[in-house]
This record gives C-alpha cells, structure tokens and sequence, in this order.
C-alpha cells in the first residue's frame, strides 16, 4: 500500500511541477543598451538634453525585429548625443492594453510611449499622456498630418493634442495586373465606383493566371483582427457614419450603412468572394493573393514592401504576384470613395521625469529622415505627410497615397476600444450569416444584428 | 493491497488546539521548511487573489482605473449587474461561453481519460521498440497550446488538410463543411484539446500501471479471470486514486482553457463565435476589452467559486481514495 501511497504522491508533484511549468509565462524585461557613452555633449542639436539621461520607449512590434529596428531609426540622433542613451521595450498587442494602463495608473512607466490612434483619447482621459498641444507648432502642427490622422491625438470635441502621428495604416485595393489585362481591363477605370468594381469582378472571377484558377476578390471573415477596419470603408463610401455629428447617437445600423454592408458582404454571396476565405484571417487573405488563388485584395503599405522582399529575407519578392500587381484606390460608393485610417501615435508619459528629452526625441522621430527610414523598416506609410508624398514617385505607393486623401478614422473618443469590442462580435454574426452557418442572408437578418450592435454600443456611450 | 480501512476503531481525537501544540513541538523543523513556499504562495497566490475580491466590490473602469484599490466601493453592484442586468456588455455572450465550457470540459475529459488509460494499457506491455513509441506519442504534448492553436487553425480550413482527408480521400461527406465558423467551432476546439491533451494522462497511467504488481493478475488467472474482468477488478480500482487526480486537473484545465481558442480565431482579438467562445476567452474579452474590470473581477470570482465547488464534490467522491496516512 504504501508504494501505492507514495507514487500517488510523487505523481500529485509532477502534475504540479507540469501545471506551473506550462502556465509560466515569460515576461520580457526591459533590455538595456551596454554601449557606456563618453560625456562630450558638445555637438548636439538645439533643444537637446546637454546632461547625461537615460530615456525608455515602449513601442509595439512594428516590424520584424522591432526593436533592432526602432534603433537604427534612432542611431544618427544617438550618435550626435552621446549623452542620451536610450531602452526600448517591446509590447505586444496582446498585453500591451494592460501594461500602458498599469503604467498610467501606477506613474511608473516608459518616457516615450507608442499608442494605436484609438488608444490615444482613452489614455488621455486617464490622464496618463502630456498634453502637447504648445509643442506641436514646432512640428508644423495639422498642415503637416493628414486630417484623419491628426483627428486621432485628440479627443473629439476639445483641442488638446496629445500625440504625433508616427506612421499611418492606409488600405487600398491590391490587383492582378497580369488577370485585370487577361480579361480585357483597364485598371483606371476597373475600380472607379461600385458598379464597375462589381463588374470587374465578375469579369475577373475564375480566370486562369499560370493553368491556377483565380475567384475574384479575397476577404477575410470574422476570424481576424481587423474585423471592423474592413467593413467600416464600405459604410463610410455608402454614405454611413459611426455615430452623428457630436457622437450622441450610433448612426452605423442605418439606411445608408445597411447598404454599405449589403454591398460589402454581397460580394461574398454573389461568389465573387470564395466563401471559404470567409474563414481565413488577414495575412492569410494576403497569402492567397501572393500565391496567385485570388485577384484582388484589401490591404496596406505593409504589402508593397513584402513584395519588394526577397524570399530568403521572409518577403513574397520572387511570386508572380510580386512582378504583376499594382495598387488602387477603393472603389468609391454613393457618397464618394473612402478608406480606413489607422497607425500609431507618439505621446509622452505623464510620469516621465525627462519630457523634455522625450519631446525632442519625438522631434527627431517626426523629421523627414527618421520618418523615412522607419516607414521603410516598418512597412508603413510615414505619418508626416510631405514625406508621404515623396514615395509617391513608385507607382503603387502613389495608389496608396492618394486613397488617404479619402480616408476616415473612428471615432476619438475615450470609450472607443468597448465600442470595438462589441462591433467586432456583431460583424462577426454578420460573417457568419453571409457564410451561411446561421440563419439566412437578407437585409433584415443583417439589419437585427447591426441593430444588437447598436444598442450595445449605445449602452457604451450612455455608461 | 490493503483493503481494510478498519472501521471498528475510532480514533481518540484530542482537541484541535492540544493536538496543534504536540504537532508543533513535534515538526518544528517541518515548519521551518514550509514557512518560505507558505509566505511564497502569500505573495504570488493569495494576496492577488484578496486584491481581485476587492477589486469585485469597486467601481473600477477607465476612468477610476487610475484610483485603482481606491476607487468607489459599490458593495454587491457589480454581482447584481452581472447576475441580474441583461443590458450589462459584461453580461453578453456569456450565457454561449457557459454552454460551450460545459460540453468542452466534459468531453474533452472523458475522450482523454479513455484515450489515455487504453493506449497507456496498450503500451504497458513488453514489445521491440516500446520507449520509441512512447516518445513519439508524447510529441503532441510537447508542442505550445498557441501553437496547437495556430496549426490547426490552419489544418480546419474549409480548402485546409482535414476537409481533403474527410471529403476528397475518404469521401465521408458530401460537401467539404465549415469548421471555424458555425456550430462545427465546438469541435473545431475540442479535437485539438484532445490531441494535446491526452499523450500526458496516458503517460501518468503508465507510471500508475507500473505499481500494480504483477502477482496480482497472476492470481486472478488462476482463479480463471478473463482479460475484461482483470481490468474491471483489478486494474481500475488500482488506478482509481490516479484516476481521481488527473479527473481534477483535467477539469480545471479545460474549464481555464484559453490558447488554443485564442489563437485560433484571429490571434485573440476575433470573436470565436457562439459556438467557439469559452468562458476564459469571453471573460477576458469582456472585462479588457470592456474595461469593465470591477463587473470582470466579480465574474471571475463567481467562477472561481462554482470552480470550488466542483472541487468540494470531487472530493467527497474521492475522499476515500486521496487519504495520505
């Protein structure tokens, strides 16, 4: 009995051991630079911090070596000020909701901290962002930004600036020059106004590209993370908004943004969309358009570079789609065309005790150089807008320029990320029903589930 | 083994304070030797744990985030909002998530119970190449949950590799259906659970089966005991305390799964539908994502509770067999 008894015992300890084991999550320390830095501050730039400082940035993952990535944007800065040295640490996504509140709760956290344009306005009201509405002349100010990217570092209704746009999240349409030229298209005129975009695709849909069988336009459904960003341009083009005018009142389960859906998720019930991709997410979608399965897309800068890339350095360069695609503007709807903008902000921690340093960092970050090369590290589109326009001379990031002449951002307002939360459930239901796994696909069954959106978010709003 | 548990001879309890005193006098060193995981376990498992049953009593949203343990006390608001307000944004979905955890936690349990003790029987025998195959069946286990998550998010998809087994090679269905949306997501969850799951309760049952001597079986043969009914008189209720334990982890793990959902629908921020949400993955949709954490902290605390009281059942079936004497 006893050897029973204590192989129990021992057997409790293992599955212990096991259970801690598998829940221990690493958590990544804030890795320091080594390099010790002389103490000759001589040659630094006006505004620029003359003493020794250490300053700490928390950035997301950008790109595929964030971190590396974000110090070689900042080397010339920090070989002209041997004095200011600088951490970075990288969130992500994921936890970084819950890190930046702690932080802004706790006082402790980074100098410089990089926010989601929607994150901006809940920050602030948390009073966990510097308030840079005197700094930002020194940039230039809103003539510099794009207007729905400006919008973001405030909050809606005041004019305090609280960030400055770092990069900017564009999306356009990507397309098959190669099957656009198969079925006799001109891509100027192809993706004018929805009536030609329904067109096209049907033109376009089971057309042979290299003995594959292409469908027409791939979408991603609700298993995806970017759920309301791909829907909201077809309600904004239809003519819909989020909410009215001093955002009182959901607005996005009316006539106009029905018809903005219905056209969206139509595509998919027409068989323009392959209903199977309904189940994938983004960078799937996007590897279905590289591997040559579909002829149009949805998506951002980030793809422009990953076709530039070379296979060995993790790129799509060597695909057909790589040499045949080019880049265009969203269809425009009933009201004109429109598209989703995003990215991310610069802002300054409350608790920082060098905000001074910090600020001039950011300086140097919003300079024509460092935009530059960050955009091109990261595979976003630069926030300053001159610098915007200077990649314009490749002709697919000339596409991508010009739609965000058209673009839209959410709502800046403190609640947004709940609104989100509860949008991305309801437009989830709606993929669902266009996929044909519940219910049926008619203008009222959509109509309910934008209505159940609607009271949830109201319920946001009113809380 | 050892059948009798005599119950014909109560122990003489003495009072608790009088035993607690020899007790002392007696293990001082034990207690010496606890006392650093006892205040271990304090910092990193019950002071956290106080401070999420505080936070259940406060307003506590993005707004008095910033106050945290010294925002508003609202008493019992938000258990009443939970339990009661049908409007709560906490509240949505919910009831889908409970459904899901049940049918989740109670299959998955049973397939990998079953699937553990059978192929641990299978492999207790003596063949060529045996620590070979038990590797190899261990793999599973090895791999992450959100890589599990990943995987076979990909293998579910309706052009992916399982519809081509089902559908082109074995010509099972007709039509090649949806796995990760619709109703088929409650098994689009629970087979890869399965998968990970099962290679660790069959290698604890080895090492259960390893104990039961041998001269046990002997004699049940030759008292003419068949195959069937060595496993039924012998086997099982030998196993029975392992039984018990892995019942309990089991449970607790697939009631607090959360990877292999998360990651399988859009990296944690989709919505894995009303057929895919589990309670973990709601929860923490719910309260971060809400940032209702005073309404987040107070579901978590009625789940940890139900959690106890499956624990306490648990117990009392297996009371008998769990007695360290």
């Amino acid at each position: 009995m006893s050897k029973k008894r204590i192989s129990l015992v021992l057997l409790t300890i293992i599955v212990m051991m096991s259970m801690i084991l598998s829940a221990c999550g690493g958590s990544k320390g804030s890795s320091s630079s080594g390099n010790q830095t002389d103490k000759n501050a001589n040659n630094s730039t006006t505004g620029a911090p003359q003493e020794e400082v250490t300053l700490t940035a928390w950035i997301m993952p950008n790109s595929p070596k964030p971190d590396k990535d974000f110090m070689t944007a900042m080397k010339p800065y920090l070989d002209q000020n041997p004095n200011v040295k600088l951490n970075v640490t990288v969130l992500d996504w994921g936890s970084a909701w819950t890190k930046i509140t702690t932080a802004a709760t706790s006082g402790q956290g980074p100098d410089i901290l990089q926010l989601g344009t929607t994150w901006v306005p809940a920050i602030a009201a948390m009073n966990g962002i510097e308030d840079l509405t005197d700094r930002v002349e020194e940039l230039g100010g809103q003539a510099n930004y794009l207007p729905a990217s400006w919008k973001t570092t405030m909050i809606d209704g005041s004019s305090e600036v609280y960030g400055v746009p770092w990069f900017v999240d564009a999306r356009a349409l990507f397309y098959r020059k190669d099957a656009l030229d198969k079925a006799g298209l001109d891509p100027a005129t192809a993706f004018k106004d929805w009536d030609t975009f329904k067109q096209t695709l049907s033109k376009l849909n089971g057309i042979e590209i290299e003995d594959q069988k292409m469908t027409a336009f791939g979408v991603p459904g609700k298993n995806d993370w970017n759920v309301p960003h791909n829907i909201f341009p077809w309600i904004w083009a239809a003519g819909g908004s989020v909410f009215n005018e001093d955002n009182t009142k959901v607005t996005f389960n009316d006539q106009t943004a029905l018809e903005g859906v219905m056209y969206y998720t139509g595509l998919a019930n027409e068989g323009l969309v392959e209903k199977a991709s309904l189940e994938k997410n983004s960078s799937q979608i996007e590897s279905d358009f590289s591997d040559g399965k579909t002829a149009v897309m949805v998506s951002g800068a980030w793809m422009i570079k990953n076709f530039a890339t070379p296979e060995e350095d993790g790129g799509v360069g060597g695909k057909t789609a790589a040499q045949n695609y080019g880049v265009a503007a969203l269809p425009a709807g009933p009201a004109g065309p429109s598209t989703f903008i995003g990215g991310s902000h610069l802002t300054i921690f409350k608790g920082s005790k060098h905000k001074e340093a910090a600020w001039d960092i950011i300086k140097y970050l919003s300079s024509d150089e460092a935009q530059l090369t960050y955009s091109q590290l990261s595979g976003q589109l630069p926030g300053k807008r001159s610098v915007m326009e200077s990649l314009a001379s490749d002709p697919n990031y000339k596409a991508l320029v010009e739609a965000t002449n058209y673009g839209m951002s959410y709502p800046s307002i403190p609640q947004w990320g709940p609104c989100e939360t509860a949008l991305v459930k309801y437009f989830g239901n709606i993929w669902d029903i266009v996929a044909g796994v519940s219910g049926t696909y008619n203008e009222a069954s959509i109509q309910k589930q934008l209505d159940d959106a609607a009271n949830e978010v109201s319920a946001i709003l009113n809380q | 083994m050892e059948i009798s548990r005599n119950p014909d001879t109560p122990e003489v309890r003495k009072p608790f304070g009088a035993r607690f005193k020899k007790g002392f006098r007696e293990y001082r060193v034990a207690y010496l030797f606890i006392l650093p995981t006892f205040l271990f376990m304090m910092l990193v498992h019950v002071l956290p744990m106080i401070q999420g049953i505080v936070m259940s009593f406060l307003k506590l949203n993005q707004f008095t985030l910033s106050q945290y343990l010294k925002a508003p006390f609202i008493g019992l608001k938000n258990y009443s909002e939970l339990l009661f307000n049908e409007n709560n944004p906490v509240r949505q979905g919910l009831g889908y998530a409970l459904r899901n955890t049940a049918i989740y936690s109670v299959v998955v349990t049973i397939s990998v119970m079953i699937i553990g003790l059978l192929v641990a029987i299978l492999l207790n025998r003596d063949f060529p190449g045996r620590g070979i195959a038990r590797a190899a069946m261990l793999l599973p286990w090895v791999v992450p949950s959100y890589v599990v998550g990943v995987l076979w998010g990909f293998m579910w998809q309706k052009e992916g590799i399982i519809n081509y087994i089902l559908v082109d090679i074995l010509h099972l269905m007709s039509d090649k259906p949806f796995w990760l949306i619709g109703q088929n997501t409650i098994w689009a969850i629970i087979i890869p659970t399965v998968w990970r799951s099962w290679p660790f309760i069959m290698i604890v049952f080895l090492a259960g089966l390893q104990t039961i001597p041998d001269d046990l079986y002997e004699a049940a043969k030759i008292d003419g005991a068949g195959r069937l009914r060595q496993f039924f008189t012998i086997t099982l209720p030998m196993l029975k305390p392992i039984i018990a334990v892995q019942l309990l982890f089991q449970i607790i793990n697939n009631v607090y799964s959360y990877n292999i959902v998360a990651m399988m629908f859009g990296n944690g921020s989709g919505y894995p539908g009303k057929w895919g949400d589990l309670l973990m993955t709601a929860l923490t949709r719910q309260t971060f994502g809400y940032w209702s954490f005073g309404v987040g902290a107070a579901a978590s605390f009625l789940l940890m509770g139900a959690m106890l009281i499956i624990v306490g059942i648990w117990y009392r079936i297996f009371r008998s067999e769990l007695r360290v004497d």
